[in-house]
Protein backbone atom coordinates (compact mmCIF):
# COMPACT_ATOMS: atom_id res chain seq x y z
CA UNK A 1 0.00 0.00 0.00
CA UNK A 2 1.17 3.55 -0.63
CA UNK A 3 0.15 7.17 -0.43
CA UNK A 4 0.91 10.11 -2.65
CA UNK A 5 1.80 13.48 -1.19
CA UNK A 6 3.22 16.32 -3.22
CA UNK A 7 5.63 14.59 -5.56
CA UNK A 8 6.48 11.73 -3.29
CA UNK A 9 4.95 8.24 -3.65
CA UNK A 10 5.62 6.52 -0.40
CA UNK A 11 5.05 2.81 0.22
CA UNK A 12 4.58 1.17 3.61
CA UNK A 13 6.25 -2.18 4.20
CA UNK A 14 4.50 -4.05 1.39
CA UNK A 15 4.34 -3.62 -2.38
CA UNK A 16 2.49 -6.42 -4.16
CA UNK A 17 1.21 -7.24 -7.62
CA UNK A 18 -2.26 -5.92 -6.60
CA UNK A 19 -0.80 -2.41 -6.11
CA UNK A 20 0.90 -2.22 -9.47
CA UNK A 21 -2.08 -1.09 -11.58
CA UNK A 22 -2.92 1.89 -9.37
CA UNK A 23 0.73 2.75 -8.92
CA UNK A 24 1.35 2.87 -12.67
CA UNK A 25 -1.79 5.03 -13.16
CA UNK A 26 -0.55 7.47 -10.53
CA UNK A 27 2.85 7.52 -12.11
CA UNK A 28 1.36 8.33 -15.52
CA UNK A 29 -0.05 11.59 -14.15
CA UNK A 30 3.47 12.98 -14.18
CA UNK A 31 3.82 12.24 -17.90
CA UNK A 32 7.36 12.64 -19.11
CA UNK A 33 8.30 14.70 -16.10
CA UNK A 34 10.25 11.82 -14.62
CA UNK A 35 12.67 13.78 -12.52
CA UNK A 36 9.94 15.47 -10.46
CA UNK A 37 8.55 12.35 -8.86
CA UNK A 38 10.26 10.61 -5.98
CA UNK A 39 9.34 6.99 -5.21
CA UNK A 40 10.07 5.92 -1.70
CA UNK A 41 10.41 2.15 -1.26
CA UNK A 42 12.82 2.32 1.64
CA UNK A 43 10.42 0.56 4.01
CA UNK A 44 9.27 -2.16 1.61
CA UNK A 45 10.13 -5.62 2.91
CA UNK A 46 7.29 -7.68 1.36
CA UNK A 47 7.15 -7.77 -2.43
CA UNK A 48 6.81 -10.22 -5.28
CA UNK A 49 8.48 -10.91 -8.61
CA UNK A 50 6.20 -8.70 -10.69
CA UNK A 51 7.14 -5.79 -8.44
CA UNK A 52 10.81 -6.58 -9.04
CA UNK A 53 10.21 -6.56 -12.79
CA UNK A 54 8.28 -3.26 -12.70
CA UNK A 55 10.75 -1.46 -10.40
CA UNK A 56 13.70 -2.80 -12.38
CA UNK A 57 12.31 -1.45 -15.64
CA UNK A 58 11.40 1.90 -14.03
CA UNK A 59 14.93 2.27 -12.66
CA UNK A 60 16.21 1.76 -16.18
CA UNK A 61 13.88 4.55 -17.32
CA UNK A 62 15.64 6.80 -14.79
CA UNK A 63 12.84 7.19 -12.25
CA UNK A 64 14.10 8.26 -8.90
CA UNK A 65 13.84 5.59 -6.23
CA UNK A 66 14.90 5.11 -2.69
CA UNK A 67 15.03 1.39 -2.07
CA UNK A 68 15.25 -0.85 0.96
CA UNK A 69 18.36 -3.00 1.24
CA UNK A 70 16.39 -6.15 0.59
CA UNK A 71 14.96 -4.67 -2.62
CA UNK A 72 18.38 -3.56 -3.83
CA UNK A 73 19.73 -7.06 -3.37
CA UNK A 74 16.77 -8.79 -5.01
CA UNK A 75 16.70 -6.40 -7.96
CA UNK A 76 20.37 -7.07 -8.57
CA UNK A 77 19.72 -10.81 -8.70
CA UNK A 78 16.64 -10.30 -10.87
CA UNK A 79 18.53 -8.16 -13.35
CA UNK A 80 21.27 -10.75 -13.59
CA UNK A 81 18.74 -13.52 -14.28
CA UNK A 82 17.16 -11.65 -17.17
CA UNK A 83 20.39 -10.52 -18.74
CA UNK A 84 20.83 -13.39 -21.21
CA UNK A 85 20.22 -12.91 -24.92
CA UNK A 86 16.99 -14.24 -26.29
CA UNK A 87 17.87 -16.51 -29.14
CA UNK A 88 17.08 -14.37 -32.13
CA UNK A 89 15.02 -15.76 -34.92
CA UNK A 90 16.67 -15.01 -38.19
CA UNK A 91 14.74 -12.32 -39.97
CA UNK A 92 14.93 -12.69 -43.70
CA UNK A 93 13.89 -10.31 -46.39
CA UNK A 94 10.89 -11.01 -48.58
CA UNK A 95 13.00 -12.16 -51.47
CA UNK A 96 15.21 -14.42 -49.36
CA UNK A 97 12.06 -15.89 -47.89
CA UNK A 98 10.81 -16.62 -51.36
CA UNK A 99 14.07 -18.36 -52.24
CA UNK A 100 13.93 -20.46 -49.09
CA UNK A 101 10.32 -21.42 -49.79
CA UNK A 102 11.15 -22.28 -53.38
CA UNK A 103 14.11 -24.45 -52.33
CA UNK A 104 11.90 -26.13 -49.78
CA UNK A 105 9.29 -26.83 -52.43
CA UNK A 106 11.88 -28.28 -54.81
CA UNK A 107 13.32 -30.56 -52.15
CA UNK A 108 9.79 -31.68 -51.27
CA UNK A 109 9.13 -32.52 -54.91
CA UNK A 110 12.37 -34.49 -55.12
CA UNK A 111 11.63 -36.45 -51.96
CA UNK A 112 8.11 -37.07 -53.25
CA UNK A 113 9.46 -38.52 -56.50
CA UNK A 114 11.96 -40.73 -54.66
CA UNK A 115 9.27 -41.97 -52.27
CA UNK A 116 6.88 -42.61 -55.16
CA UNK A 117 9.46 -44.69 -56.98
CA UNK A 118 10.04 -46.74 -53.81
CA UNK A 119 6.33 -47.22 -53.24
CA UNK A 120 5.78 -48.36 -56.85
CA UNK A 121 8.68 -50.77 -56.55
CA UNK A 122 7.46 -52.35 -53.31
CA UNK A 123 3.82 -52.37 -54.41
CA UNK A 124 4.64 -54.25 -57.59
CA UNK A 125 6.82 -56.66 -55.62
CA UNK A 126 3.99 -57.06 -53.13
CA UNK A 127 1.64 -58.26 -55.86
CA UNK A 128 3.87 -61.22 -56.59
CA UNK A 129 5.23 -62.09 -53.16
CA UNK A 130 3.41 -62.23 -49.87
CA UNK A 131 6.51 -61.69 -47.76
CA UNK A 132 6.68 -58.49 -45.80
CA UNK A 133 3.00 -57.72 -45.74
CA UNK A 134 0.14 -58.83 -43.56
CA UNK A 135 -2.17 -61.56 -44.69
CA UNK A 136 -5.51 -60.10 -45.69
CA UNK A 137 -4.28 -56.53 -45.52
CA UNK A 138 -5.17 -55.73 -49.14
CA UNK A 139 -8.69 -57.10 -48.72
CA UNK A 140 -9.02 -55.15 -45.47
CA UNK A 141 -7.95 -51.94 -47.20
CA UNK A 142 -10.31 -52.48 -50.14
CA UNK A 143 -13.17 -52.77 -47.65
CA UNK A 144 -12.02 -49.67 -45.81
CA UNK A 145 -11.26 -47.40 -48.76
CA UNK A 146 -13.56 -48.78 -51.44
CA UNK A 147 -16.53 -50.53 -49.91
CA UNK A 148 -17.13 -48.03 -47.13
CA UNK A 149 -17.05 -45.14 -49.60
CA UNK A 150 -19.87 -46.59 -51.72
CA UNK A 151 -22.87 -44.79 -50.15
CA UNK A 152 -21.36 -41.31 -50.23
CA UNK A 153 -19.92 -41.74 -53.73
CA UNK A 154 -23.25 -43.03 -55.04
CA UNK A 155 -25.23 -40.23 -53.48
CA UNK A 156 -22.93 -37.45 -54.68
CA UNK A 157 -22.55 -38.88 -58.19
CA UNK A 158 -26.32 -39.12 -58.46
CA UNK A 159 -26.80 -35.53 -57.31
CA UNK A 160 -24.08 -34.22 -59.63
CA UNK A 161 -25.68 -36.00 -62.59
CA UNK A 162 -29.07 -34.63 -61.60
CA UNK A 163 -27.93 -31.03 -61.18
CA UNK A 164 -25.77 -31.04 -64.28
CA UNK A 165 -28.66 -32.21 -66.48
CA UNK A 166 -31.21 -29.95 -64.82
CA UNK A 167 -29.12 -26.86 -65.53
CA UNK A 168 -28.40 -27.87 -69.12
CA UNK A 169 -31.90 -29.12 -69.85
CA UNK A 170 -33.37 -25.68 -69.36
CA UNK A 171 -30.99 -24.27 -71.97
CA UNK A 172 -31.23 -27.13 -74.45
CA UNK A 173 -35.02 -27.02 -74.34
CA UNK A 174 -35.09 -23.48 -75.72
CA UNK A 175 -33.44 -24.75 -78.90
CA UNK A 176 -35.40 -27.96 -79.04
CA UNK A 177 -32.15 -29.82 -78.65
CA UNK A 178 -33.51 -32.09 -75.92
CA UNK A 179 -31.84 -35.22 -77.24
CA UNK A 180 -28.37 -33.72 -76.83
CA UNK A 181 -28.80 -33.83 -73.08
CA UNK A 182 -27.90 -37.50 -73.40
CA UNK A 183 -24.60 -36.69 -75.11
CA UNK A 184 -23.83 -34.05 -72.57
CA UNK A 185 -24.48 -36.12 -69.50
CA UNK A 186 -22.85 -39.31 -70.81
CA UNK A 187 -19.66 -37.66 -71.99
CA UNK A 188 -19.24 -35.30 -69.07
CA UNK A 189 -20.00 -37.92 -66.45
CA UNK A 190 -17.73 -40.60 -67.88
CA UNK A 191 -14.76 -38.49 -68.83
CA UNK A 192 -14.83 -35.72 -66.24
CA UNK A 193 -17.25 -35.66 -63.35
CA UNK A 194 -17.28 -39.36 -62.52
CA UNK A 195 -13.54 -39.86 -62.04
CA UNK A 196 -13.01 -36.43 -60.49
CA UNK A 197 -15.87 -36.48 -57.99
CA UNK A 198 -14.97 -39.99 -56.89
CA UNK A 199 -11.31 -39.07 -56.52
CA UNK A 200 -12.11 -35.95 -54.51
CA UNK A 201 -14.38 -37.85 -52.12
CA UNK A 202 -11.84 -40.63 -51.70
CA UNK A 203 -9.02 -38.12 -51.22
CA UNK A 204 -11.03 -36.56 -48.43
CA UNK A 205 -11.89 -39.90 -46.85
CA UNK A 206 -8.89 -42.14 -47.41
CA UNK A 207 -6.09 -39.78 -48.44
CA UNK A 208 -6.45 -38.00 -45.12
CA UNK A 209 -6.68 -41.31 -43.29
CA UNK A 210 -3.47 -42.51 -44.91
CA UNK A 211 -1.61 -39.34 -43.95
CA UNK A 212 -2.98 -39.45 -40.41
CA UNK A 213 -2.17 -43.10 -39.92
CA UNK A 214 1.38 -42.91 -41.25
CA UNK A 215 2.23 -39.67 -39.47
CA UNK A 216 0.94 -41.05 -36.16
CA UNK A 217 2.98 -44.19 -36.68
CA UNK A 218 5.99 -41.99 -37.37
CA UNK A 219 5.74 -39.96 -34.17
CA UNK A 220 4.92 -42.92 -31.93
CA UNK A 221 7.98 -44.80 -33.29
CA UNK A 222 5.75 -47.52 -34.74
CA UNK A 223 7.56 -47.22 -38.08
CA UNK A 224 10.91 -47.60 -36.32
CA UNK A 225 9.56 -50.63 -34.49
CA UNK A 226 8.61 -52.18 -37.84
CA UNK A 227 12.08 -51.51 -39.21
CA UNK A 228 13.70 -53.17 -36.20
CA UNK A 229 11.47 -56.19 -36.78
CA UNK A 230 13.11 -56.34 -40.23
CA UNK A 231 9.92 -55.12 -41.91
CA UNK A 232 9.84 -52.40 -44.51
CA UNK A 233 7.12 -49.84 -43.67
CA UNK A 234 6.62 -49.10 -47.36
CA UNK A 235 5.88 -52.75 -47.95
CA UNK A 236 4.03 -53.43 -44.73
CA UNK A 237 1.96 -50.26 -44.46
CA UNK A 238 1.85 -48.45 -47.82
CA UNK A 239 1.91 -51.21 -50.45
CA UNK A 240 -1.43 -52.77 -49.37
CA UNK A 241 -3.05 -49.33 -49.51
CA UNK A 242 -1.55 -48.66 -52.93
CA UNK A 243 -2.79 -51.94 -54.37
CA UNK A 244 -6.20 -51.64 -52.70
CA UNK A 245 -6.67 -48.09 -53.94
CA UNK A 246 -5.66 -49.00 -57.49
CA UNK A 247 -8.41 -51.60 -57.45
CA UNK A 248 -11.12 -49.69 -55.56
CA UNK A 249 -11.03 -46.27 -57.13
CA UNK A 250 -11.65 -47.38 -60.76
CA UNK A 251 -14.49 -49.64 -59.60
CA UNK A 252 -16.03 -46.81 -57.60
CA UNK A 253 -15.62 -44.59 -60.65
CA UNK A 254 -17.47 -47.03 -62.91
CA UNK A 255 -20.39 -47.02 -60.50
CA UNK A 256 -20.26 -43.24 -60.10
CA UNK A 257 -20.41 -42.83 -63.88
CA UNK A 258 -23.43 -45.06 -64.23
CA UNK A 259 -25.27 -43.52 -61.29
CA UNK A 260 -24.51 -40.00 -62.53
CA UNK A 261 -25.95 -40.88 -65.93
CA UNK A 262 -28.97 -42.32 -64.14
CA UNK A 263 -29.41 -38.90 -62.48
CA UNK A 264 -29.45 -37.37 -65.96
CA UNK A 265 -31.88 -40.01 -67.12
CA UNK A 266 -34.38 -38.96 -64.46
CA UNK A 267 -34.26 -35.33 -65.57
CA UNK A 268 -34.50 -36.31 -69.23
CA UNK A 269 -37.54 -38.45 -68.67
CA UNK A 270 -39.38 -36.26 -66.18
CA UNK A 271 -38.40 -32.75 -67.24
CA UNK A 272 -37.62 -33.09 -70.93
CA UNK A 273 -40.16 -35.87 -71.47
CA UNK A 274 -37.73 -38.00 -73.46
CA UNK A 275 -38.79 -41.59 -73.70
CA UNK A 276 -36.55 -44.01 -71.76
CA UNK A 277 -35.92 -46.07 -74.90
CA UNK A 278 -34.71 -43.00 -76.80
CA UNK A 279 -32.43 -42.06 -73.91
CA UNK A 280 -31.02 -45.57 -73.74
CA UNK A 281 -30.38 -45.91 -77.47
CA UNK A 282 -28.77 -42.51 -77.71
CA UNK A 283 -26.62 -43.22 -74.63
CA UNK A 284 -25.31 -46.45 -76.12
CA UNK A 285 -24.52 -44.63 -79.37
CA UNK A 286 -22.57 -41.90 -77.63
CA UNK A 287 -20.77 -44.10 -75.14
CA UNK A 288 -17.68 -45.16 -77.07
CA UNK A 289 -15.04 -47.35 -75.53
CA UNK A 290 -12.47 -44.57 -75.70
CA UNK A 291 -14.44 -42.51 -73.18
CA UNK A 292 -14.35 -45.43 -70.78
CA UNK A 293 -10.60 -45.84 -71.28
CA UNK A 294 -10.16 -42.17 -70.52
CA UNK A 295 -12.24 -42.54 -67.40
CA UNK A 296 -10.29 -45.56 -66.18
CA UNK A 297 -6.91 -44.04 -66.97
CA UNK A 298 -7.82 -40.98 -64.99
CA UNK A 299 -9.12 -42.86 -62.00
CA UNK A 300 -6.03 -45.10 -61.83
CA UNK A 301 -3.77 -42.04 -61.92
CA UNK A 302 -5.89 -40.33 -59.29
CA UNK A 303 -5.73 -43.38 -57.03
CA UNK A 304 -1.93 -43.34 -57.17
CA UNK A 305 -1.80 -39.60 -56.51
CA UNK A 306 -4.03 -39.93 -53.45
CA UNK A 307 -1.96 -42.70 -51.85
CA UNK A 308 1.43 -41.21 -52.77
CA UNK A 309 0.54 -37.74 -51.50
CA UNK A 310 -0.96 -39.14 -48.30
CA UNK A 311 2.16 -41.24 -47.70
CA UNK A 312 4.48 -38.33 -48.52
CA UNK A 313 2.90 -36.04 -45.94
CA UNK A 314 2.67 -38.89 -43.46
CA UNK A 315 6.34 -39.80 -43.62
CA UNK A 316 7.49 -36.17 -43.52
CA UNK A 317 5.55 -35.23 -40.40
CA UNK A 318 7.26 -32.87 -37.98
CA UNK A 319 6.36 -32.33 -34.34
CA UNK A 320 3.76 -34.14 -32.29
CA UNK A 321 -0.01 -34.25 -32.40
CA UNK A 322 -0.10 -30.84 -34.04
CA UNK A 323 2.08 -32.18 -36.86
CA UNK A 324 -0.39 -34.99 -37.54
CA UNK A 325 -3.18 -32.45 -38.01
CA UNK A 326 -1.07 -30.34 -40.32
CA UNK A 327 0.05 -33.35 -42.36
CA UNK A 328 -3.53 -34.54 -42.74
CA UNK A 329 -4.85 -31.18 -43.87
CA UNK A 330 -1.93 -30.59 -46.22
CA UNK A 331 -2.34 -34.03 -47.78
CA UNK A 332 -6.03 -33.49 -48.56
CA UNK A 333 -5.44 -30.05 -50.04
CA UNK A 334 -2.48 -31.29 -52.09
CA UNK A 335 -4.32 -34.41 -53.24
CA UNK A 336 -7.40 -32.52 -54.41
CA UNK A 337 -5.20 -29.95 -56.14
CA UNK A 338 -3.19 -32.68 -57.85
CA UNK A 339 -6.35 -34.52 -58.92
CA UNK A 340 -7.90 -31.44 -60.53
CA UNK A 341 -4.61 -30.41 -62.17
CA UNK A 342 -4.08 -33.86 -63.60
CA UNK A 343 -7.67 -33.99 -64.77
CA UNK A 344 -7.32 -30.68 -66.59
CA UNK A 345 -4.05 -31.76 -68.18
CA UNK A 346 -5.42 -35.09 -69.36
CA UNK A 347 -8.62 -33.52 -70.66
CA UNK A 348 -6.60 -31.12 -72.79
CA UNK A 349 -4.41 -33.93 -74.06
CA UNK A 350 -7.39 -36.11 -74.96
CA UNK A 351 -9.39 -33.25 -76.43
CA UNK A 352 -6.66 -32.32 -78.88
CA UNK A 353 -5.82 -35.98 -79.36
CA UNK A 354 -2.08 -35.51 -78.88
CA UNK B 1 33.59 -64.18 -22.82
CA UNK B 2 32.98 -63.56 -26.47
CA UNK B 3 32.01 -60.12 -27.77
CA UNK B 4 28.59 -59.99 -29.40
CA UNK B 5 28.68 -56.30 -30.35
CA UNK B 6 31.78 -54.30 -31.15
CA UNK B 7 31.78 -50.61 -31.89
CA UNK B 8 34.84 -48.82 -33.19
CA UNK B 9 35.36 -45.06 -33.49
CA UNK B 10 31.67 -44.34 -34.02
CA UNK B 11 30.87 -40.72 -34.89
CA UNK B 12 27.32 -39.38 -35.24
CA UNK B 13 26.10 -35.94 -36.19
CA UNK B 14 22.78 -34.18 -36.51
CA UNK B 15 23.48 -31.48 -39.09
CA UNK B 16 26.78 -30.13 -37.79
CA UNK B 17 26.28 -30.93 -34.13
CA UNK B 18 28.33 -33.89 -32.95
CA UNK B 19 26.15 -36.29 -30.97
CA UNK B 20 28.52 -39.22 -30.61
CA UNK B 21 32.22 -38.50 -30.51
CA UNK B 22 34.47 -41.41 -31.37
CA UNK B 23 32.77 -44.10 -29.34
CA UNK B 24 34.49 -47.47 -29.06
CA UNK B 25 33.21 -50.30 -26.91
CA UNK B 26 32.37 -53.96 -26.89
CA UNK B 27 29.43 -55.79 -25.39
CA UNK B 28 29.92 -59.35 -24.24
CA UNK B 29 27.63 -62.31 -24.74
CA UNK B 30 25.01 -62.86 -22.03
CA UNK B 31 25.65 -59.71 -20.10
CA UNK B 32 23.40 -56.85 -19.07
CA UNK B 33 25.01 -53.76 -20.45
CA UNK B 34 23.62 -50.44 -19.27
CA UNK B 35 24.03 -47.20 -21.19
CA UNK B 36 23.67 -44.14 -19.00
CA UNK B 37 24.50 -40.50 -18.96
CA UNK B 38 22.97 -37.08 -18.70
CA UNK B 39 20.00 -36.07 -20.85
CA UNK B 40 21.02 -35.22 -24.41
CA UNK B 41 24.21 -37.24 -23.91
CA UNK B 42 23.57 -39.42 -26.94
CA UNK B 43 22.27 -42.61 -25.31
CA UNK B 44 19.23 -43.14 -27.53
CA UNK B 45 21.24 -42.06 -30.57
CA UNK B 46 23.82 -44.76 -29.81
CA UNK B 47 21.06 -47.34 -29.50
CA UNK B 48 19.50 -46.26 -32.80
CA UNK B 49 22.88 -46.60 -34.50
CA UNK B 50 23.40 -50.12 -33.25
CA UNK B 51 20.01 -51.28 -34.52
CA UNK B 52 20.58 -49.54 -37.85
CA UNK B 53 17.82 -46.92 -37.68
CA UNK B 54 20.50 -44.27 -38.23
CA UNK B 55 23.67 -44.70 -40.24
CA UNK B 56 26.87 -43.35 -38.67
CA UNK B 57 29.01 -40.62 -40.17
CA UNK B 58 32.06 -42.78 -39.63
CA UNK B 59 33.15 -45.78 -37.61
CA UNK B 60 32.12 -49.43 -37.60
CA UNK B 61 29.61 -51.56 -35.73
CA UNK B 62 30.02 -55.34 -35.61
CA UNK B 63 27.09 -57.49 -34.55
CA UNK B 64 27.62 -61.27 -34.33
CA UNK B 65 31.04 -60.60 -35.85
CA UNK B 66 29.64 -58.95 -39.00
CA UNK B 67 30.18 -55.32 -39.91
CA UNK B 68 26.71 -53.84 -40.31
CA UNK B 69 27.04 -50.15 -41.15
CA UNK B 70 27.58 -50.78 -44.84
CA UNK B 71 25.64 -54.00 -45.07
CA UNK B 72 22.83 -54.25 -47.64
CA UNK B 73 19.27 -54.30 -46.35
CA UNK B 74 18.45 -57.97 -46.97
CA UNK B 75 21.50 -59.15 -45.08
CA UNK B 76 20.89 -56.71 -42.28
CA UNK B 77 17.31 -57.99 -42.01
CA UNK B 78 18.74 -61.41 -41.12
CA UNK B 79 20.57 -59.80 -38.24
CA UNK B 80 17.50 -57.84 -37.19
CA UNK B 81 15.47 -61.03 -36.88
CA UNK B 82 17.87 -62.09 -34.13
CA UNK B 83 17.44 -58.78 -32.31
CA UNK B 84 14.58 -57.45 -30.22
CA UNK B 85 13.97 -53.84 -29.32
CA UNK B 86 11.69 -52.30 -26.77
CA UNK B 87 10.90 -48.67 -27.53
CA UNK B 88 10.29 -46.02 -24.92
CA UNK B 89 6.54 -45.74 -25.47
CA UNK B 90 6.17 -49.36 -26.54
CA UNK B 91 5.60 -48.44 -30.21
CA UNK B 92 2.82 -50.99 -30.60
CA UNK B 93 0.92 -50.83 -33.87
CA UNK B 94 -2.24 -49.08 -32.72
CA UNK B 95 -4.48 -50.45 -35.45
CA UNK B 96 -3.76 -54.04 -34.42
CA UNK B 97 -4.81 -56.03 -31.37
CA UNK B 98 -2.31 -57.00 -28.70
CA UNK B 99 -1.95 -60.56 -29.88
CA UNK B 100 -1.58 -59.44 -33.51
CA UNK B 101 1.19 -57.10 -32.44
CA UNK B 102 3.09 -59.89 -30.74
CA UNK B 103 2.48 -62.12 -33.74
CA UNK B 104 3.95 -59.70 -36.31
CA UNK B 105 7.54 -60.99 -36.27
CA UNK B 106 6.40 -64.62 -36.15
CA UNK B 107 3.99 -64.19 -39.06
CA UNK B 108 6.50 -62.33 -41.17
CA UNK B 109 9.72 -64.21 -40.54
CA UNK B 110 8.64 -67.79 -39.93
CA UNK B 111 6.61 -70.36 -41.82
CA UNK B 112 4.80 -71.49 -38.69
CA UNK B 113 1.13 -72.43 -38.86
CA UNK B 114 -1.35 -69.87 -37.49
CA UNK B 115 -2.33 -72.03 -34.51
CA UNK B 116 1.32 -72.51 -33.53
CA UNK B 117 1.86 -68.75 -33.77
CA UNK B 118 -1.19 -68.19 -31.55
CA UNK B 119 0.23 -70.57 -28.97
CA UNK B 120 3.61 -68.83 -29.04
CA UNK B 121 1.89 -65.47 -28.63
CA UNK B 122 -0.04 -66.82 -25.64
CA UNK B 123 3.21 -68.13 -24.12
CA UNK B 124 4.91 -64.74 -24.45
CA UNK B 125 1.91 -62.87 -23.08
CA UNK B 126 1.76 -65.18 -20.08
CA UNK B 127 5.44 -64.58 -19.52
CA UNK B 128 4.73 -60.86 -19.08
CA UNK B 129 1.51 -61.53 -17.10
CA UNK B 130 -0.83 -60.12 -19.73
CA UNK B 131 -3.02 -63.09 -20.58
CA UNK B 132 -6.13 -60.95 -20.18
CA UNK B 133 -4.94 -58.40 -22.77
CA UNK B 134 -4.87 -60.93 -25.63
CA UNK B 135 -7.81 -59.46 -27.52
CA UNK B 136 -7.48 -55.81 -26.52
CA UNK B 137 -6.21 -52.89 -28.58
CA UNK B 138 -3.09 -51.00 -27.43
CA UNK B 139 -5.19 -47.89 -26.75
CA UNK B 140 -7.05 -49.85 -24.05
CA UNK B 141 -3.84 -50.54 -22.10
CA UNK B 142 -1.98 -48.53 -19.48
CA UNK B 143 1.58 -47.31 -20.11
CA UNK B 144 3.12 -50.14 -18.12
CA UNK B 145 1.02 -52.77 -19.87
CA UNK B 146 1.99 -51.38 -23.27
CA UNK B 147 5.64 -51.76 -22.33
CA UNK B 148 5.08 -55.34 -21.28
CA UNK B 149 3.29 -56.14 -24.55
CA UNK B 150 6.18 -54.52 -26.38
CA UNK B 151 8.53 -56.75 -24.41
CA UNK B 152 6.48 -59.79 -25.38
CA UNK B 153 6.76 -58.70 -29.01
CA UNK B 154 10.49 -58.06 -28.68
CA UNK B 155 11.13 -61.59 -27.37
CA UNK B 156 8.67 -63.25 -29.73
CA UNK B 157 11.46 -64.50 -32.00
CA UNK B 158 13.70 -65.56 -29.09
CA UNK B 159 16.31 -62.94 -29.98
CA UNK B 160 19.95 -63.20 -29.02
CA UNK B 161 20.20 -59.52 -28.17
CA UNK B 162 17.52 -57.36 -26.62
CA UNK B 163 17.64 -53.57 -26.59
CA UNK B 164 15.64 -51.46 -24.15
CA UNK B 165 15.09 -47.73 -24.37
CA UNK B 166 14.23 -46.63 -20.81
CA UNK B 167 12.16 -49.68 -19.87
CA UNK B 168 11.19 -48.58 -16.37
CA UNK B 169 10.62 -44.89 -17.07
CA UNK B 170 7.13 -43.96 -15.88
CA UNK B 171 6.53 -47.27 -14.10
CA UNK B 172 5.71 -47.57 -10.43
CA UNK B 173 8.46 -49.11 -8.25
CA UNK B 174 6.72 -52.48 -7.96
CA UNK B 175 6.17 -52.88 -11.70
CA UNK B 176 9.72 -51.67 -12.29
CA UNK B 177 11.00 -54.34 -9.88
CA UNK B 178 8.99 -57.02 -11.66
CA UNK B 179 10.40 -55.85 -14.97
CA UNK B 180 13.93 -56.07 -13.57
CA UNK B 181 13.26 -59.60 -12.36
CA UNK B 182 11.97 -60.46 -15.80
CA UNK B 183 15.11 -59.00 -17.36
CA UNK B 184 17.35 -61.08 -15.06
CA UNK B 185 15.27 -64.14 -15.89
CA UNK B 186 15.71 -63.52 -19.62
CA UNK B 187 19.45 -63.36 -19.14
CA UNK B 188 19.71 -66.44 -16.89
CA UNK B 189 17.20 -68.75 -18.56
CA UNK B 190 17.46 -67.80 -22.21
CA UNK B 191 21.01 -66.47 -22.29
CA UNK B 192 19.98 -63.22 -23.93
CA UNK B 193 22.36 -60.27 -24.08
CA UNK B 194 20.62 -57.13 -22.89
CA UNK B 195 21.56 -53.56 -23.79
CA UNK B 196 19.56 -51.09 -21.72
CA UNK B 197 19.33 -47.30 -21.69
CA UNK B 198 18.07 -46.21 -18.30
CA UNK B 199 18.22 -43.57 -15.60
CA UNK B 200 16.75 -45.60 -12.77
CA UNK B 201 19.47 -45.95 -10.12
CA UNK B 202 17.75 -48.78 -8.25
CA UNK B 203 17.28 -50.72 -11.43
CA UNK B 204 20.90 -50.22 -12.48
CA UNK B 205 22.16 -51.47 -9.14
CA UNK B 206 19.94 -54.52 -9.37
CA UNK B 207 20.71 -55.69 -12.86
CA UNK B 208 23.85 -54.12 -14.33
CA UNK B 209 26.80 -56.30 -15.27
CA UNK B 210 28.67 -53.44 -16.89
CA UNK B 211 27.86 -49.80 -17.56
CA UNK B 212 28.79 -47.25 -20.20
CA UNK B 213 28.68 -43.63 -19.14
CA UNK B 214 28.18 -41.11 -21.96
CA UNK B 215 28.74 -37.43 -21.41
CA UNK B 216 28.07 -35.02 -24.23
CA UNK B 217 28.62 -37.80 -26.74
CA UNK B 218 31.90 -38.93 -25.23
CA UNK B 219 32.52 -42.31 -23.70
CA UNK B 220 33.90 -41.46 -20.25
CA UNK B 221 33.63 -44.84 -18.60
CA UNK B 222 33.03 -48.51 -19.43
CA UNK B 223 33.16 -51.21 -16.78
CA UNK B 224 31.43 -52.72 -13.78
CA UNK B 225 29.82 -50.68 -11.03
CA UNK B 226 32.62 -51.61 -8.61
CA UNK B 227 35.21 -50.37 -11.09
CA UNK B 228 33.23 -47.17 -11.57
CA UNK B 229 33.21 -46.62 -7.84
CA UNK B 230 36.92 -47.36 -7.53
CA UNK B 231 37.83 -44.96 -10.32
CA UNK B 232 35.86 -42.13 -8.70
CA UNK B 233 35.06 -40.07 -11.77
CA UNK B 234 33.35 -36.90 -10.60
CA UNK B 235 30.39 -37.08 -13.00
CA UNK B 236 29.61 -40.73 -12.24
CA UNK B 237 30.00 -40.26 -8.49
CA UNK B 238 27.44 -37.49 -8.65
CA UNK B 239 25.12 -39.61 -10.79
CA UNK B 240 25.05 -42.43 -8.25
CA UNK B 241 25.23 -40.12 -5.24
CA UNK B 242 28.50 -41.68 -4.08
CA UNK B 243 29.86 -38.30 -3.21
Amino acid sequence: MYNVSKNIIKFDNSFLISDIDNFIDDLKKYGTNISVVQIDLSKVETFDNSVLAVVNSLIKKKYRFSLSEKLVAEIKIFDKLISFNEKETIVTSGFENLVIKFNDFISQIISFIVLSADIFFYSIRSIFSKSGRRKGSIYEQILLMGNNAVPIVFLLAFLIGLILSLQSAAQLRQFGANIYLVDLIVISMITEMGPMITAIIVAGRSGSAIAAEISTMQITEELDALKVMALNPLKYVVAPKMIAMTISLPILTIFANIIGIFGGFIIAVIYLELSPIVFFNRAVDVMTLSFWWQSMLKSVLFSWLIVLIGAHFGFNVKGGAEGVGKATTASVVAAIFAVIMTDALLSIIFYFDF
Amino acid sequence: MENIIEINNLVAKYDTKIILDNISLSIKKKEIFIILGSSGGGKTTLLKHIIGLIKPVSGTIDIFGQEVTKMDNDKFDDILTQIGMLFQGGALINSMKVWENVAIPLEQHTELAPNIIRDLVKQKLSLVNLEHAFNLYPSELSGGMKKRVALARAIAMDPKILFFDEPSAGLDPITALELDELILELKEKLGITLVIVTHELESIKRIADRILYLQKGKNIFVGTLEEARAESIDEIDRFFGWK
